[in-house]
């Protein structure tokens, strides 16, 4: 707690030092003389009502202490500093899910948390690009939540149904499970080459598992993803590597992700989702911590509230000491 | 119109009241036995031939009165009277109503003024010039800042040092007598006639209806804050106590039979001066005075 003004307050002294001086050189107030005063005075009823009108009086004075210092407080602006490290949220997630049949419970999960999520973001825009031998892009970048919600929550269900005209589009092209075109459309996805302020960065979910011709091999794909500054976090339902091999579908995802600045995750089941895509935030979060700043804020409520109170209570006091 | 004199004048200046001396009049007094060294046109011939011996008619001779007006100049006659005017000019008014009224019947006026520390006499003299004077030097002599009053002063003066029969004319205001200004008064209207004029002190609580003011206290510079005496019980409080006063008042007057009577403002100046000669005259005031002839002459 801190003044801003801190030369508020010797300033008001000196007014009202000089108020009072004033008020003191004034001439008295006119009053008539009378002879014989004692007749009243010395009444007792007199005596009771004179106790009580000083003691109004110094009530009043005490009063109208507390209201000049409240206000004169008040005026000096008292403020709270505290230091904050705002958290940026000007990130761009595209969700990238490969809907062939091995992936879509996890499809599934990870629309149901970002279904979650979306309904805390603030500032963030969230898109959706589903894949198989050809990608269909769900949403755009968005910033609708509402939108993003509803669009989620219908594709959690057509994916935990695993059928209908949701997935229509997506065989398009030869074989299936392009994933190097399929990232290559995600990262299309976000506009112009230059990121800007905004973080982008794309949850890529996919066993690697490739059958047919793509036109952008994963390399390709993730050069493209690095050169747009995409992050690539991976999500690999099925990592059933043999060995160490850099050729196995999981290494090579998880070195096509880590090219990107990107993290590689191996999932269990479908529930692990949750946690992996909160540690993606978390990631994402310390990534974009903004400068630790100093956040002065006004804290007029107290001085103002007890010179709201004893200004009421002045009021009450002179309705009753002048009737 | 004149002060009316119940008991003969002592002095010796021709006037219009009865005397204890004899004389000539139109006042008829007694016959009684001629003396060696009376005058011989003074001899009632026609009693005397009815009587064998030389009788000789008397007459009340006719003498001046001298009015003293006794009055208090102290602090408390400079405050607020019940009209709202200065005390002192109520006084003045009436005095002058007074004065003029003794000086156009011929008789001399006197003041006797003062506070109660000090009381100064201005013998009693002639003359509308000199009425002038005395109320100038009542106007004069009476303000704020001067010391309290305390008419006791003025009545030990005037038993003091005043001899001779006089009519005296008191205005000072609502104060109660105490029990030495009662034997003060008792003894002044043994050896004077007196008639009192209470000049009404002001209101101190609040009349309903009217805006009350702070007032000061000219006794003990104490101020009375103006909501304080709006205050409904101190009101009823001080209205009682003002009803005792008023009675107490009324009693001690009536006991020591003074004729008193109050004034409350200018306006009001002359028909309470005029009903307080009323009353003086005709004894209304009290019932212990034993009856006694008017002996006014003329």
């Amino acid at each position: 707690m801190e003044l801003t003004y801190w030369w508020i307050l010797p300033l008001a002294a000196a007014a009202v030092t000089i108020t009072a001086w004033l008020h003191r050189r004034r001439r008295p107030p006119k009053s008539r003389p009378i002879a014989h005063g004692e007749r009243l005075t010395d009444l007792p009823e007199y005596q009771h009502a004179l106790r009580r009108h000083r003691a109004r009086l110094a009530l009043a004075v005490v009063l109208g202490a507390v209201f000049l210092a409240a206000t004169a407080t008040a005026a000096a602006r008292p403020i709270h500093r505290s230091t904050e490290q705002p958290e940026i949220r000007n990130r761009d997630i595209v969700l990238c899910l490969d809907v062939s049949g091995s992936m879509t419970s996890t499809d599934a999960a990870i629309a149901a948390v970002f279904e979650d999520l979306a309904k805390e973001f603030d500032g963030e825009r969230i898109g959706m690009v589903i894949f198989d031998s050809s990608s269909v892009q769900l949403f755009p970048l968005t910033d609708d939540y509402q939108f993003a919600a509803e669009q989620l929550t219908l594709a959690k269900e057509a994916l935990d149904s695993g059928t209908g005209s949701f997935f229509d589009g997506t065989w398009n092209g030869e074989g299936s499970s392009l994933i190097g075109d399929g990232l290559a459309s995600c990262v299309q996805s976000f506009p112009g080459t230059d990121a800007g302020e905004r973080s982008r960065s794309v949850v890529l979910a996919t066993d690697n598992f490739l059958s047919g011709e793509p036109i952008f091999t994963l390399e390709e794909a993730s050069a493209l993803a690095a050169e747009k500054k995409v992050k690539v976090h991976a999500l690999n339902p099925g990592d059933m590597d043999y060995g160490g091999q850099p050729d196995q579908p999981g290494a090579q995802l998880e070195a096509a992700a880590q090219r990107t600045g990107g993290t590689y995750f191996t999932l269990d089941s479908p529930d692990a989702v949750q946690g992996i895509v909160q540690k993606v935030q978390e990631t994402e979060a310390t990534n974009y911590l903004a400068a630790p700043r100093v956040v002065l804020d006004d804290a007029p409520a107290w001085p103002l509230g007890i010179a709201l109170l004893s200004g009421t209570g002045m009021l009450l006091l002179g309705w009753r000491l002048e009737p | 119109m004149f002060i009316f004199a119940h008991r003969r004048t002592l002095t010796l200046l021709d006037g219009e009241y009865g005397s204890v001396f004899k004389g000539r009049s139109l006042d008829f007094d007694e016959l009684r036995a001629y003396v060696p060294g009376d005058e011989v046109r003074d001899i009632d011939w026609k009693a005397t031939a009815r009587h064998g011996s030389p009788l000789i008619k008397r007459y009340v001779a006719v003498r001046r009165h001298t009015v003293l007006l006794l009055m208090d100049t102290g602090r408390n006659m400079a405050a607020q009277a019940l009209s709202g005017e200065p005390k002192k000019d109520i006084a003045v008014h009436a005095a002058g109503v007074l004065g003029y009224l003794a000086s156009r019947h011929g008789d001399d006026v006197g003041l006797l003024h003062g506070n109660a520390t000090a009381s100064k006499y201005l013998p009693p003299r002639s003359g509308e010039e000199h009425l002038e004077r005395l109320l100038r030097e009542v106007d004069a002599s009476a303000s704020l800042d001067g010391p309290a009053s305390g008419i006791a002063e003025q009545l030990d003066y005037v038993l003091r040092y005043l001899k001779g029969r006089l009519l005296i004319v008191a205005v000072a205001d609502e104060f109660l007598p105490d029990a030495h200004t009662q034997s003060l008064l008792r003894r002044l209207r043994g050896r004077h006639e007196v008639l009192w004029l209470t000049v009404r002190d002001a209101e101190l609580a609040a009349v309903a209806g009217n805006r009350m003011q702070q007032s000061t206290d000219v006794g003990t510079g104490q101020g009375i804050p103006a909501p304080l005496t709006v205050d409904a019980k101190v009101r009823a409080a001080y209205a009682a106590a003002t009803l005792e006063r008023e009675k107490r008042r009324r009693d001690v007057f009536h006991g020591l039979g003074i004729a008193e009577e109050q004034t409350t403002g200018s306006e009001d100046v002359l028909t309470s001066v005029f009903a307080l000669l009323e009353k003086h005259r005709s004894r209304a005031f009290s019932s212990r005075t034993s009856p006694q002839g008017g002996n006014r002459a003329g």
